[in-house]
């Protein structure tokens, strides 16, 4: 186990029948106590990566740990909470009986498992539908009790699948704050997610995995570094000797000239500030600007990807699994 | 132990949320309820308090009630209601237990906790059985009971039933689970186990049907046989039996007595074939009709059955040469035949075709990627 790593998997390989190559050497670490985001276009592999940490697909090839043990014991998942992107709970289970259920197929004994469900039906905000059957709840709902159940035998490590999928915005915010309470509290999370925007909240650090790969992982500061730059608005056309800095660029419209100066050190700007009020120009806006993940993500798919098509599965060689 | 728990609770709470499983728990009591309703008397039968004479049934022709109630259990409660109409709502009922338990983001849940995969699927196997573990229970707990209280015999033989039942549904359930898993599909499970359990019945009766015959040809041999060593021993007993044209009619009926023996052996020979090749694929299929017919070979004392007027003459060749059989005489051949079959045999085979239908179920469950 890397020092501090909850997951530490080396060169996982999986391919279904001859040509569907879902994963092709995946190699993940993800820090103890951190919120960890995995990140892919359809068919990267994330799905078969998650299915094959929880067992529910086997590997041809994985090698490391997961809660210092090897990936698929049994003692290590005694410690792992998960919520499938796709679950379907027994319909006729009360929310509370889910909880209990998973809780006792992890092996918790009755009394604590009681205990444990109240909780956090409180917690999810489901108290008051906890003794009504799973098949009046609505997607959100549904979702609270995943939420819950996931967390029942407070493991150290919890892998949720698209956990706000089908909340609404209120929802999102509410399961947002949980996932950095949870953080706050010392547990790992992984995210499987599509929303982009979400990950980018509530992520200390994320990987991208394109074609079956991890084409980027880091920290969203650290993955963007290089794409820092600041943007400086002023009034009227830019002065001609603007065109002889390196690193500037420009762009006139009928607000102004955007100037984007390239670098990541404020020092850079100071100057060109200091030339232009000197020359008493009206500097509307300053301010620092990096890459968005979702610009990140894109970057990460048109580059690690090379030809990548779109959305699905891209069979052979060349990619993953729908 | 916890996580095995669990899934039984979790599968009688299945039950529990399904109609079927209320509607034939109803049905059940009901038919415990008919054994209240009816006796027998030195007239007949009596149900609640109409007398039906019924020659032939009734203590005088030595019906006891004890061989009475036992005999409605097994034939009706048994043989008709939980052999049959519970089986197959048994079925319905479990059919689908395996395809929603194996459907994606219910088997992830599971799958992802710390238990293996196949102690897993033997535990889910086994919770299945519940359905009709707590309808044979409540039967026959019932029966018990009523018969009892309402005849004054009490049987506590009835209760050997729960096994055999338990043991003829789950022949049954695993070709459900089998095909549950392969196909992941209620639908197709349920139909091919209906299928199944229709080849094996036609099997199974058509085994029946050919030991009838086979015992019909062995009568038929034995008979032309004693026949013509009756003519032989009649021939050499004559004055000068090499006098062929004074004790010509006598030859010609050994050799029409021959070429009869001659025919009844190849043709027995034949069916005989035919009864192997039934009687071998009987060897490996679940035996379902013989586990429920020890309930009766366990549970009804031969000595105790009715008088019956039992055809007792011996088959006969006439003048002619035709063979009239007694198949009154075959019928107890054949049940002794099928009575010879040792439990352990009956049972046993049928368990080990049990036993590599849930191997390859198993198998399969254990192999996949969900």
């Amino acid at each position: 186990m890397a020092n501090g790593s909850i997951i530490d998997i080396t060169d996982a390989y999986k391919a279904f029948g001859r040509n569907i190559h879902a994963l092709r050497g995946v190699d993940l670490q993800v820090d103890a106590g951190e919120v960890f985001g995995l990140l892919g276009p359809n068919g990267a592999g994330k799905s078969t990566l998650v299915k094959i940490l929880m067992t529910v697909v086997r590997p041809d090839r994985l090698g490391g740990t997961m809660l210092g043990r090897s990936p698929g014991d049994k003692r290590a998942l005694a410690k792992v909470g998960y919520l499938p992107e796709h679950h379907n709970f027994p319909s006729y289970l009360t929310g509370r009986q889910v909880i209990e259920f998973v809780a006792a197929m992890t092996g918790m004994r009755r009394q604590p498992r009681r205990r444990s469900a109240d909780r956090l039906l409180k917690r999810v905000g489901m108290w008051d539908w906890a003794d009504k059957r799973v098949k009046s709840y609505s997607k959100g709902m549904l979702q609270r009790i995943g939420l819950a159940q996931a967390l029942v035998n407070t493991p150290e490590l919890v892998l949720l699948d698209e956990p706000t999928d089908g909340v609404d915005p209120v929802g999102r915010q509410e399961i947002r704050d949980l996932l950095l309470g949870l953080r706050d509290e010392g547990m790992t999370v992984f995210i499987n997610s599509h929303l982009l925007s979400e990950l980018e909240m509530v992520c200390d650090r994320v990987a991208i995995m394109v074609k079956g790969r991890v084409a980027m992982q880091g920290t969203i500061d650290d993955l963007t570094a290089d794409s820092r730059h600041y943007e400086l608005r002023i009034h009227g056309s830019a002065p001609d000797w603007i065109d002889s800095l390196p690193d500037v660029s420009m762009q006139s419209d009928e607000h102004g000239t955007l100037l984007r100066i390239n670098g990541r050190e404020p020092d850079g700007i100071q100057t060109l500030i200091d030339r232009l009020r000197a020359e008493d120009r009206t500097i509307l806006e300053i301010r620092p600007v990096r890459d968005s993940l979702e610009a990140l993500f894109m970057r990460a798919v048109t580059e690690g990807g090379e030809g990548f098509a779109g959305p699905g599965a891209v069979v052979g060689d060349e990619g993953g699994r729908p | 132990m916890t996580q095995s728990i669990a899934l039984f609770v979790d599968a009688y709470r299945l039950l529990n949320a399904r109609r079927i499983f209320w509607f034939t728990l109803i049905i059940t009591g009901l038919v415990v309820l008919c054994f209240a309703l009816v006796g027998i008397n030195d007239q007949g039968i009596r149900i609640v308090v109409w007398d039906i004479e019924i020659p032939g049934v009734n203590t005088r022709t030595g019906w006891t009630p004890e061989f009475f109630y036992k005999f409605i259990f097994n034939n009706l409660g048994i043989g008709i209601w939980l052999s049959w109409v519970a089986t197959i709502l048994g079925l319905v009922t479990t059919s689908g237990m395996f395809p929603e338990f194996i459907s994606t983001g219910s088997i992830d849940l599971i799958l992802s906790k710390p238990i293996g995969r196949f102690r897993l699927f033997i535990t889910k196997y086994l919770s299945g059985l519940l359905f009709v573990v707590l309808q044979v229970c409540v039967f026959c707990v019932g029966s018990f009971v009523v018969i009892g209280l309402r005849g004054g015999v009490w049987l506590p033989g009835i209760f050997i039933s729960i096994p055999l039942v338990v043991l003829f549904f789950s022949y049954l359930y695993a070709f459900s689970v089998f095909f549950g898993i392969l196909t992941r599909s209620t639908i197709a499970a349920l139909l091919l186990t209906i299928l199944c359990w229709f080849v094996i019945f036609v099997v199974q009766s058509s085994e029946n049907t050919l030991l009838f015959f086979v015992k019909y040809q062995e009568q038929k041999v034995a008979a032309y046989e004693e026949n013509l060593e009756r003519s032989r021993t009649q021939l050499a007993g004559v004055e000068n039996p090499e006098d062929r044209e004074r004790w010509d009619f006598m030859y010609k009926t050994i050799e029409v007595r021959e070429e009869r023996l001659e025919e009844a052996r190849d043709s027995g020979s034949g069916v005989r074939i035919a009864h192997s090749i039934l009687s071998g694929a009987m060897t490996v299929l679940p035996k379902t009709s013989q586990t429920l017919d020890l309930l009766e070979r366990w549970t009804v004392d031969l000595a105790d059955l009715p008088e019956r007027d039992i055809d007792e003459s011996p088959p006969v060749i006439t003048e002619d040469g035709e063979f009239e059989a007694n198949e009154a005489e075959i019928g107890l051949a054949v049940r002794d035949e099928v009575n010879s079959r040792s439990p352990l045999w009956i049972i046993g085979t049928s368990l080990l075709f049990e036993l590599v239908l849930c191997l390859g179920a198993g198998v399969i469950f254990w192999r996949r990627d969900y």
